[in-house]
């Protein structure tokens, strides 16, 4: 997964979901420099008795913002979505440096 | 036995597979038929755990035709191959192997083969000889997987008190400062040789394979040891006894725990199992304490995942190590998802209260007697009431009755009783 181009994380789910999977998933393949390198990454764990639906919230360098319906992806679409549109961002990026 | 060579300078390699351990018999047998001219060797093969002695016999009298030397000792490697690569004998001529007449001390060769026949006779072992050291299991014993799942039963059936967060990336020096973190903040709450120092000692910040642990919690749940069926093997002596076989790699416990989530049908809300899976995804790690000690989770919790009015992170003067870049690094990539105490399953704020509660086990004893006592007294107090006032009641009316009745006789009575 690209994770170059993300600014920002945000998730909120209720771990004794099965549905927050994708969203714990997503949050493990955050490289270990993520934090050190600008990204915010924020988690609010719901208690287990609740039933609001897991989300993904996630901020690029160009401004975009992806808000992720964890509850029906998988991480397998998860990350196709996210490098989507880290794509073109890196083809943008490749393009100014060269 | 089989002899395998034989030539004119008269000598003879003898090759005998005994069961493993036999050669020294062997041996001890040869050397009581006074045979001085026998050379033994052994070699242990990996070829169906037998040993191959190989026997040569040296006849002090070399064939002066041939004036062939003495052969050097060259029985065992040969032997060794042609067991590890049993084709090699099929391609060796019938004749080879077979004793022949004209071997030139028969006697000799005969003592031999006496010997090492009954000894490898005595041995066979039964054919459905199970090794106490080596009961069948469901899972190959021998991988680090099975072992770790044993690991992990063991671990769940002696630990109390197990929290389970999620690890994102933490690198080698974060998880040193993390555990260096953890062990100060223990070491802190325990006092030097008491029990809470042991606790202390012992608790662990582990990271697991999730996938394993997940079955190894099927099989806690789910097998019980004391209700397996014993199966019925033969002893070494070859008697039939009955054993059971209900350890954690065994086929009743591989059964048990595949049959409980077979299905569709989701597992009952009580089962503990049913209730934990759900946080078993991605990469996890276990914080574990050898007894519920609600200080030194509190101590664990306020550095692992602190939150500040109940469990505060220590400050930045007290302990700076806690406050550098390393260490909060690793600390934010920490995630507490849930907890697993004597047996039953919490969530952030369940292990919180586990966490808060004062004086730990004995505390909470000592308020349920507190509560039990003076539950007592009232219902004592309660109860003792009626019957004080119906006492009460019945013995100023005696009195009444007796000063009807006799009136005079007062006097009497006082002296009776004085």
């Amino acid at each position: 997964m690209i994770t170059r181009f993300i600014t920002e994380v945000t998730t909120r789910f209720n771990p004794f979901s099965t549905r927050a999977r994708s969203a714990r998933l997503f949050l493990s393949f955050l490289p270990p420099t993520a934090r050190s390198s600008g990204m915010t990454i924020a988690t609010q764990l719901l208690p287990r008795t609740s039933a609001d639906p897991s989300t993904l919230h996630i901020k690029f360098k160009d401004g975009k913002e992806m808000n992720l319906d964890c509850e029906a992806m998988g991480i397998k679409s998860i990350v196709e979505e996210v490098d989507r549109h880290s794509r073109a961002l890196q083809k943008a990026s490749d393009l100014a440096d060269g | 036995m089989h002899v395998i060579r034989q030539n004119e300078g008269g000598e003879a390699c003898v090759r005998i597979w005994l069961p493993l351990g036999h050669g020294p018999p062997a041996r001890a047998a040869i050397g009581d038929a006074k045979i001085s001219n026998l050379e033994v060797g052994e070699h242990r093969s990996a070829f169906g755990g037998s040993v191959i002695v190989g026997i040569r016999l040296v006849h002090p009298t070399v064939c002066p035709i041939h004036k062939m030397p003495p052969r050097i000792r060259c029985a065992i490697p040969r032997g060794l191959g042609s067991a590890v690569n049993p084709s090699r004998i099929s391609n060796r001529s019938a004749v080879l192997r077979l004793p022949s007449a004209s071997a030139p001390s028969t006697t000799t060769r005969q003592y031999a083969t006496a010997a090492a026949a009954t000894v490898s006779g005595g041995f066979r072992l039964p054919d459905d000889y199970v090794p106490p050291t080596k009961p069948p299991t469901a899972r190959p014993s021998d991988t680090r997987k099975s072992q770790l799942l044993r690991t992990y039963t063991s671990l769940l059936r002696s630990t109390p008190l197990i929290l389970i967060f999620q690890h994102n990336n933490l690198t080698a020096v974060e998880w040193a400062a993390v555990r260096r973190e953890l062990r100060i903040a223990l070491d802190n709450v325990s006092t030097e040789g008491s029990d809470s120092a042991d606790i202390a000692s012992r608790a662990q910040l582990q990271v697991i394979r999730t996938r394993i642990f997940d079955v190894a919690l099927k099989i806690v749940e789910f097998h019980d040891p004391s209700k397996v069926a014993p199966t019925t093997v033969s002893a070494l002596t070859g008697k039939k006894v009955q054993v059971v076989y209900n350890h954690d790699l065994s086929k009743a416990a591989y059964d048990a725990s595949k049959n409980a989530t077979k299905g569709d049908e989701p597992l009952p809300e009580s089962s503990s199992y049913g209730q934990i899976s759900p946080l078993l995804i991605g990469p996890l790690a276990l914080f574990t304490l050898p007894a519920v000690s609600p200080a030194h989770l509190a101590a664990a919790l306020s550095i692992l995942s602190p939150s500040p009015p109940a469990f505060p992170a220590p400050s930045k003067k007290k302990n700076p190590g806690y406050h550098d870049a390393i260490a909060q690094g690793g600390l934010q990539k920490l995630m507490l998802v849930g907890g697993r105490i004597e047996d039953k399953v919490f969530d952030l704020d369940g292990v919180k209260w586990v966490g808060g509660i004062d004086g730990g086990l004995d505390g909470l004893r000592a308020q349920l007697v507190y509560m039990l006592q003076s539950a007592g007294l009232g219902l004592t107090t309660t109860l003792e009431g009626a019957s004080k006032s119906l006492w009460l009641t019945m013995e100023s009316r005696r009195s009444v009755l007796e000063e009807e009745q006799n009136g005079g006789k007062e006097g009497e009575k006082k002296e009776e009783t004085a």
